[in-house]
C-alpha cells in the first residue's frame, strides 16, 4: 500500500464526516442519507471487498466514537456494506452502481439500527429507520451519483491505482534483495 | 458476484470480531468514554471550521422554505435594485438571529444567565443520533445537563461538553423523557421524543384530562434536569385506551430542522469531572 493510498484513506472518510455533520446532515435532518456510508460503497464498488471492508469497519468506527451511541455498531455495518459492494462490484455502469450502493447503504442503516436497538442504546427506535428506508434510499442514491464518478476517478489515478498483489510482491522482494 | 479470498475472509472475521468487542466494551462499562470524549472534541473543534466555511451556504439554503412566508419582508425587497436582491436569502438570516437574539435576552430577564451559541453540525451517525454540536463549551461555562433553548420552546439538553464545543441531545430523542406540565390543568407527566412526530405526553394521573391544544412546558422545577417553564409542545390528538389510560401526542415547539441560534441556559449542570491528584506510592518513598 503506497503513502497517497494511506493519506487518501484518512482524509477521504474525515472529510466525509465533516461534511455530513456541517452539511448533509442539516439539510436531510429528516432522511437519515448517510455521505461516509456512500463513499465506504463507492470505494468499494470501485476498488473491491479488501478495500472496501478496511474503509468500512475504521470509517464506522470514527463516526461511532464522535456519536453518543455505543461504539462498533456502524463499524459492524459498514464493514458489511463494504464487503456486499466489494463482493457485488462489477465495473458496470454508474447507474448499476449507484443502485447497488444505495440499497446497501439503507440495508446498512437498518442493521446498524437492529443492533443498536438489540443493546437497548438509548433514543433507537427501529420504525424510524424502516419507515425512512425508502427516502433514505433515494438520497443515498442521489449523493451516489455525485460520489462514485469522482471516487473511479480518483482510484484510476497513477497515484491512488491499487497495485495487483504480484507486482507488489515482486516490489517487496526487490527492496528485500 | 466475485467469491472472498481466504486472506479477505479471515480478514472480515477479525474485523467483526473486533466491532464486536467494541460494542460489547461500550455498552458493557462505558470503556470507550475517553475515546468518545477525544474523538467528539476533536471533530466538534473541526466542526467550527468546516462551518466556518460551509456555514453561510448551509444557511442559505435552509432559509430558502421560510423565504415566502414573509409577504411584508418579499414586498419591501421587491423594490430594492438588483444588487439588494441578490442579498436576500442573506438580509433574511440576519434577520432571524436577530429576532431569536432579542428573544433570548427575553429568557435572561427570568434571572438566567443565556449563553448564545450556533448549531454548527448535527451527529455524524445515520439518523439514529438526534443530537446537534454547538459552537460553545466548557470554556464558556457549558456543563452537562445545562437546558438549551431557542429563546421559547426547549431544544434539548447538554449531553458532553468541550472546551470549545459541547454536544446538545434534542427533546425530540426517543430517548430522551422530558418532566413536564399541563399548563391548563397543572398535571404534570413524562414527554417522550418520538423524533420528527413530535412528543407523546403521558400524565402521571392516568385519569387526567387532556385536551387538543394544551400546552406542555418544563417543570416541575426542582424534578426535573430542565429549566422549567419552557415550551416543549402542544398536544395535537389524545387517546384513552380501554382501561382509561390517557396517552396524547405533542406538536414539537422547536423543530430541530430549523435550529442555528440557539441558547444554554447556565444553570445548573454537573461541573467537570475532577481528575484525581497524583499521589506518590509508598514505593517511590523508600
Amino acid at each position: 500500500m503506497t503513502r497517497a493510498r494511506v493519506a487518501a484513506a484518512l482524509a477521504g472518510p474525515f472529510t466525509a464526516m465533516l461534511l455530513q455533520g456541517a452539511l448533509v446532515a442539516p439539510l436531510t435532518m429528516w432522511v437519515p442519507v448517510s455521505l461516509p456510508a456512500v463513499l465506504v460503497a463507492a470505494v468499494a464498488l470501485v476498488d473491491g471487498p479488501a478495500t472496501g471492508m478496511s474503509l468500512g469497519f475504521s470509517a464506522g468506527l470514527l463516526a461511532d466514537l464522535g456519536s453518543s451511541h455505543p461504539a462498533g455498531a456502524l463499524a459492524l455495518s459498514w464493514l458489511g456494506l463494504g464487503l456486499v459492494c466489494g463482493v457485488a462490484r462489477d465495473r458496470r455502469s454508474v447507474r448499476g452502481d449507484t443502485t447497488i450502493a444505495a440499497v446497501a447503504c439503507v440495508l446498512a442503516a437498518v442493521f446498524a439500527t437492529l443492533l443498536l436497538s438489540v443493546v437497548h442504546a438509548r433514543g433507537v427506535e427501529v420504525w424510524l429507520s424502516v419507515r425512512g428506508a425508502v427516502p433514505a434510499g433515494l438520497g443515498d442514491a442521489l449523493l451516489a451519483l455525485a460520489v462514485i464518478p469522482v471516487v473511479r476517478r480518483l482510484l484510476s489515478t497513477d497515484v491512488l491505482r491499487a497495485r495487483p498483489a504480484l507486482d507488489a510482491e515482486l516490489e517487496l522482494r526487490a527492496a528485500r534483495g | 458476484m466475485r467469491q472472498l479470498t481466504g486472506r479477505q475472509r479471515m480478514a472480515a472475521i477479525v474485523l467483526a470480531a473486533l466491532g464486536v468487542s467494541f460494542l460489547t466494551l461500550d455498552v458493557g462499562g462505558g470503556g470507550l468514554r475517553s475515546a468518545h470524549s477525544g474523538v467528539r472534541g476533536t471533530l466538534g473543534s473541526l466542526y467550527r471550521g468546516t462551518d466556518a466555511v460551509l456555514g453561510p451556504a448551509r444557511r442559505f439554503v435552509q432559509g430558502i422554505p421560510s423565504a415566502g412566508t414573509n409577504r411584508s419582508r418579499i414586498a419591501e425587497l421587491q423594490h430594492e435594485n438588483a444588487v439588494l436582491r441578490g442579498r436576500v436569502a442573506a438580509a433574511e438570516s440576519d434577520r432571524r438571529t436577530q429576532l431569536r437574539l432579542a428573544q433570548l435576552q427575553a429568557a435572561t430577564a427570568g434571572g438566567y444567565r443565556v449563553l448564545p451559541a450556533r448549531v454548527i453540525a448535527l451527529g455524524p451517525g445515520e439518523g439514529f443520533d438526534w443530537t446537534v454540536t454547538l459552537d460553545a463549551g466548557s470554556s464558556s461555562g457549558v456543563r452537562v445537563d445545562q437546558t438549551v433553548t431557542d429563546g421559547a420552546g426547549l431544544v434539548g439538553r447538554v449531553l458532553h461538553a468541550d472546551a470549545s464545543s459541547c454536544v446538545v441531545l434534542l427533546g425530540a430523542d426517543p430517548g430522551a423523557g422530558i418532566g413536564v406540565r399541563d399548563v391548563r390543568t397543572g398535571q404534570v407527566g413524562i414527554a417522550t421524543g418520538r423524533g420528527s412526530a413530535g412528543f407523546t405526553f403521558v400524565p402521571l394521573d392516568p385519569n387526567a384530562l387532556v385536551r387538543v391544544g394544551d400546552v406542555l412546558v418544563t417543570g416541575p422545577t426542582g424534578s426535573t434536569t430542565f429549566v422549567g417553564g419552557l415550551t416543549v409542545g402542544t398536544v395535537s390528538s389524545v387517546r384513552t385506551s380501554a382501561d382509561g389510560a390517557t396517552r396524547a401526542t405533542a406538536q414539537a415547539a422547536v423543530s430541530p430542522t430549523g435550529l442555528d441560534l440557539v441558547g444554554v441556559i447556565l444553570v445548573g449542570g454537573q461541573p467537570p469531572k475532577p481528575r484525581p491528584a497524583l499521589t506518590p506510592s509508598a514505593q517511590a518513598h523508600r
